[in-house]
């Protein structure tokens, strides 16, 4: 059977992926990245983060019998997404971390890995599916709707796909817990992560503080309406992103939500939840995973992670995207994805730069 | 295309870094059961059990000390290598200390990290001045540098008898002679020598010599430290007084009797093994350097113990991908040190004899009883293709 590149977390879900790859006969390599460590001075971390779920990872492996490895990618992990995720919010936008380790970081390395090792397949436990037929490979949804990654995907370079594997899309979470329970693996019980991986206290901020040390992103600036008239104070932008409600100050007859972030002058504009509601969006730093869509075609666009896919009509111009949505959408963001399918399938996406309402 | 991913699986798999480690010896094994089981008796007890460890205790000694020239009373039992360096270098400058004088510590670039961390720590504490000798392209060391340095107070030299990552043989008997005229007090790091080369302290007047169970078929957590009597030597911890108050704690009986049942057969074979192996090594370093381009064979133009073989490969980015791509295939190396985990930097040992910035990921071959010339056959086909495999990836 062919050999088979893994990239296992130490979570339940690769945990069972290594499972499944093992049980159907192939010669499975299991691989975990070290993408990044806490203590910022080696000899006195105590706990490197990432190194719960190496040793997680290890464990699975050698009681599957396969072998297993640590790539140490911090600094290409440093580079593409953590000094992205600080530049982002400095432009006062909301950056999307894991699209960008999957894009840049993630399947890159195992590509390369995988070709070092002799690997023809490259698998990950995300909850996608991918169909190779005709020589052709079609990303699509996890069968599970409420644990569907495909969101995340959308920056896969498209020459890796007929490589991919991706052995719980078929799977629900249940499934995936009872299997992994079933074998009996050290990970069954594990907790889901939720937070940033490289942020585990949630406080983003921190992490702000320390890369950028002073920046006008972290400075006290003014809190506005549309029309420019003041309303309040803040205590730098990058703690904002557009739909937020907390943090704006109490005082306001109606409920008031963050619309823009403006950098140059440092304002949050608030407003109204009627405000906040877009339809027409442009996309940039684009990637598809086969022939962009033609202009005027339809398809679904979602616009963030677990939100309810939009029905609207593309317009691709070279590296740029208009999406004209079917029926506004409230707080469309800029810095986060735009994710395009053709019913299930996965077709592509980028990153929001621009929204605004242009009808009525 | 490759033609190695076809069956592997049902191979064996080829072990070629007995420099990491080494299989215990049935000989040892044999040796060491009694002392595990029925003869479980503590050597500090009066009865007939505290006798019967005790005896056995001080036959090892005695067997240690016969295989490499020393007398019985310079052998300390300690609990491996690393143990055996920090001893000697921490304990040798904490008894100048408690004699009011602050010692200095000369060590070669080249040292394993026991005594390169052992050294660094005394400095960061102030217990010592800690001055690093580089080698020279030629393959040796400033003996006239050495001298001048330990001719001003109290020095200890620490220099390995054969490095770890590339087999290099330093010159310990030269470094005995400068120091004679000097007072400078000499350590080896014999852990890589022992059953290579020949390893001998009544040849030369070194005064501290280290050695661990695990490198030499014995078993693992078991060392020896020789100090030459007349050298003072404080213990670093405290407690009963075994070992002469050198190394407290009841003994590991069971350990000292394999350390020296793997000592003795290591010395008494020495010589036919190293023709072997140098064989082994020889068939290995002209196959790889002539049928794969842009490797380099590391410390080739030094004097190197039989044993190893590092081979500096050229257009690869990440050793241990290197390595890893090895295991796959079967073939179980290391990159240098087994101690050192990870990274991309090059190793001290590297950096002191090829600069920091090195283009060249290191594989370090290392040989032992039961390698095979067929053993070497496939780990030299599963190299040059998995070289190539490397190369054409990026």
């Amino acid at each position: 059977m062919s050999r088979v590149l893994l990239a296992m977390s130490g979570g339940v879900d690769s945990s069972v992926a290594a499972a499944l790859l093992v049980e159907s006969g192939h010669d499975v390599v299991g691989v975990t990245m070290k993408t990044f460590c806490y203590s910022e001075t080696p000899s006195h971390g105590k706990t490197c983060c990432g190194l719960d779920g190496i040793a997680d990872a290890r464990r699975v492996a050698a009681g599957l019998g396969i072998p297993h490895y640590v790539f140490d990618v911090e600094e290409d992990f440093t580079r593409d997404v953590v000094d992205d995720f600080v530049r982002e919010y400095a432009r006062g936008r909301t950056p999307n971390p894991c699209v960008r380790c999957n894009s840049n970081t993630k399947f890159r390395d195992l590509m390369l890995r995988g070709r070092a090792f002799g690997c023809e397949r490259i698998a990950s436990g995300h909850y996608v599916r991918i169909e190779h037929a005709e020589g052709r490979s079609t990303l699509l949804r996890g069968l599970d709707q409420t644990k569907d990654q495909s969101y995340f995907l959308w920056g896969l370079p498209a020459d890796l796909l007929p490589q991919l594997l991706f052995p719980v899309g078929g799977l629900t979470k249940g499934m995936v817990r009872a299997r992994a329970q079933a074998l009996g693996l050290a990970t069954a019980d594990k907790a889901e992560s939720q937070e940033i991986c490289f942020v585990p206290t949630g406080n983003y901020r921190d992490l702000l503080r320390r890369k950028l040390e002073s920046h006008p992103a972290l400075e006290p600036g003014q809190i506005v309406r549309r029309d420019g008239q003041v309303v309040g104070a803040h205590t730098g932008y990058a703690s904002f992103t557009v739909g937020q409600r907390k943090g704006l100050g109490g005082g306001f007859q109606e409920p008031m939500f963050v619309l823009e972030i403006l950098p140059d002058t440092r304002e949050v504009v608030v407003g109204t939840q009627d405000e906040l509601y877009q339809d027409t969006v442009l996309v940039e730093d684009l990637n598809w995973l086969g022939d962009p869509p033609r202009i005027g075609t339809d398809v679904l666009v979602q616009l963030r992670y677990r939100a309810i896919p939009t029905p609207a009509k593309v317009k691709v111009l070279d590296d740029k995207m208009i999406l004209t949505l079917s029926e506004a959408r409230a707080a469309v963001t800029p810095g986060q994805s735009a994710v395009v399918f053709d019913g299930d399938r996965l077709i592509g996406g980028g990153r929001i730069t621009e929204a605004e309402l242009t009808s009525n | 295309m490759d033609c190695l991913s076809m069956g592997n699986a049902t191979m064996d798999p080829v072990y070629l870094d007995y420099a990491a480690t080494t299989p215990m010896r049935e000989e040892v094994c044999h040796a060491m059961g009694a002392y595990l089981s029925e003869s479980f008796g503590n050597p500090s007890s009066i009865h007939r059990w505290g006798r019967i460890a005790k005896d056995a205790l001080e036959q090892a000694r005695d067997d240690v000390a016969r295989a490499i020239g020393a007398r019985s009373s310079e052998i300390s039992f300690v609990r491996g290598g690393t143990e055996s360096d920090n001893l000697a270098i921490l304990g040798w400058c904490r008894a100048q200390k408690l004699e009011g004088r602050m010692p200095s510590i000369l060590v070669t670039a080249v040292e394993h990290q026991a005594v390169l961390e052992a050294a660094m720590n005394a400095e960061k504490v102030g217990e010592a001045f800690v001055t690093k000798v580089g080698l020279s392209a030629e393959g040796g060391l400033d003996l006239d540098g050495i001298r001048e340095s330990t001719r001003r107070g109290e020095a200890i030299v620490s220099v390995m008898w054969v490095n770890n990552e590339m087999g290099l043989t330093l010159p310990v008997h030269d470094v005995a002679e400068a120091l004679e005229s000097t007072g400078g007090v000499l350590h080896s790091d014999a852990a890589q020598a022992i059953g290579k080369v020949p390893v001998d302290v009544s040849e030369s007047s070194i005064d501290l010599l280290s050695a661990t169970g695990h490198k030499i078929y014995g078993p693992k957590g078991i060392g020896i430290l020789f100090v030459r009597d007349g050298i003072s030597i404080a213990p670093l911890i405290h407690g009963g007084g075994q070992e002469k108050g050198l190394r407290p704690g009841t003994e590991d009986v069971a350990g000292a009797v394999g350390f020296a049942a793997a000592i003795k057969l290591a010395i008494e074979e020495q010589e036919p093994e190293a023709i072997r192996l140098k064989s082994l090594r020889d068939h290995m370093e002209l196959a790889l350097s002539t049928q794969l381009v842009g490797v380099r064979i590391n410390g080739g133009k030094w004097a190197r113990a039989p044993h190893i073989l590092s081979v500096g490969v050229h257009g690869i980015e990440d050793g241990n991908e290197l390595l890893m791509a090895l295991d796959l295939e079967g073939v179980a190396v290391s990159s240098g040190s087994a101690c050192s985990s990870g990274g991309r930097k090059a190793s001290h040992v590297m950096a002191a004899l090829y600069g920091p910035d090195d283009p060249h990921a290191t594989v370090r071959f290392s040989f032992g009883r039961r390698t095979t010339s067929q053993d070497l056959d496939r780990a030299i086909a599963a190299t040059i293709a998995v070289v190539e495999r490397l190369r054409r990836a990026k």
